[in-house]
Formats: C-alpha cells, sequence, structure tokens
C-alpha cells in the first residue's frame, strides 16, 4: 500500500467530518487528518487520481504533495 | 420552479454553508441553493425537467454530508 499525502484547504471540524465520510464511502483506504495543517494522508492501492478526485467532490481546494 | 427543503447534518461552520450553495447552485437546473446552519436545512430551488430532490440530497450526500429528503 502506497502513502500519499494530500493537502485540503479545511477549514473547520464540518470539512474533516466531510472528508472522513467522502473516504469511509470509497472505501479499502485507510487515512488519517491534520485538520490544523489542512493535510490528509491516505493508505490505499488506489489510483491517486481516484483519491484526488473523491476529495475533490468536498468541495475544497485540493493539492497533491506525492508520496510519504 | 419546484423547491425542495434537504435536512443536512454535519455542517459546523458558514465555510460548510458556502461550499454546500456554491456546489450545488452550479448544478443543471438548479436555480438557487439556499442552505441555514442554524435550521441544518437547505432550501433548493429547480426545475423538475432537469434534475429531482433526489439527485439533489445524493449531490449534498457526495460531499459529505448527510442528507435527508422531508418525510
Ligand atoms: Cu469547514
Ligand atoms: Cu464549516
Amino acid at each position: 500500500m502506497t502513502k500519499h499525502e494530500f493537502e485540503v484547504a479545511m477549514t473547520c471540524e464540518g470539512c474533516s467530518g466531510a472528508v472522513t465520510r467522502i473516504l469511509n464511502k470509497l472505501g479499502d483506504v485507510k487515512f488519517e487528518i491534520d485538520l490544523p495543517k489542512k493535510l490528509v494522508w491516505i493508505e490505499s492501492d488506489k489510483d491517486v487520481q481516484v483519491l484526488e478526485e473523491a476529495l475533490r467532490k468536498c468541495g475544497k481546494e485540493v493539492k497533491y504533495n506525492g508520496t510519504k | 420552479a419546484s423547491v425542495v427543503d434537504i435536512h443536512i447534518e454535519g455542517m459546523t461552520c458558514n465555510s460548510c454553508v458556502q461550499s454546500i450553495e456554491g456546489m450545488i447552485s452550479q448544478r443543471k437546473g438548479v436555480m438557487s441553493a439556499k442552505v441555514s446552519l442554524a435550521n441544518h436545512q437547505g432550501v433548493f430551488e429547480y426545475d423538475p425537467l432537469l434534475t429531482t430532490p433526489e439527485e439533489l440530497r445524493e449531490a449534498v450526500e457526495d460531499m459529505g454530508f448527510d442528507a435527508f429528503l422531508p418525510e
């Protein structure tokens, strides 16, 4: 499994809650969210594009920082 | 136009409100989107020929919020 780091422009617990629900729905991912740093780490075998698209659904800006 | 009230859970602040209003108002068939944080509710004006309340509910849910149509 690869661990990816994304920057998501989350501003509140509503945002991190939304990201949590989106990723749980996507399934087959392990993830960690750091709200103050606006970072999301995802461990998954899925394509980066699939992960990024899922994150984008929350309506916030998403940036891929690479693998960690 | 038709109007649907969707109950929305999981919003915590005005930026949540704005992201939902922004995303949903861009959808095909949606004329207006007004979300209230205090009432946990979104009021959406839509063209019934182009979209349905269920599609709008799903769109809100896709964004990571819990959304329910009125019974
Ligand atoms: Cu937020
Ligand atoms: Cu918020």
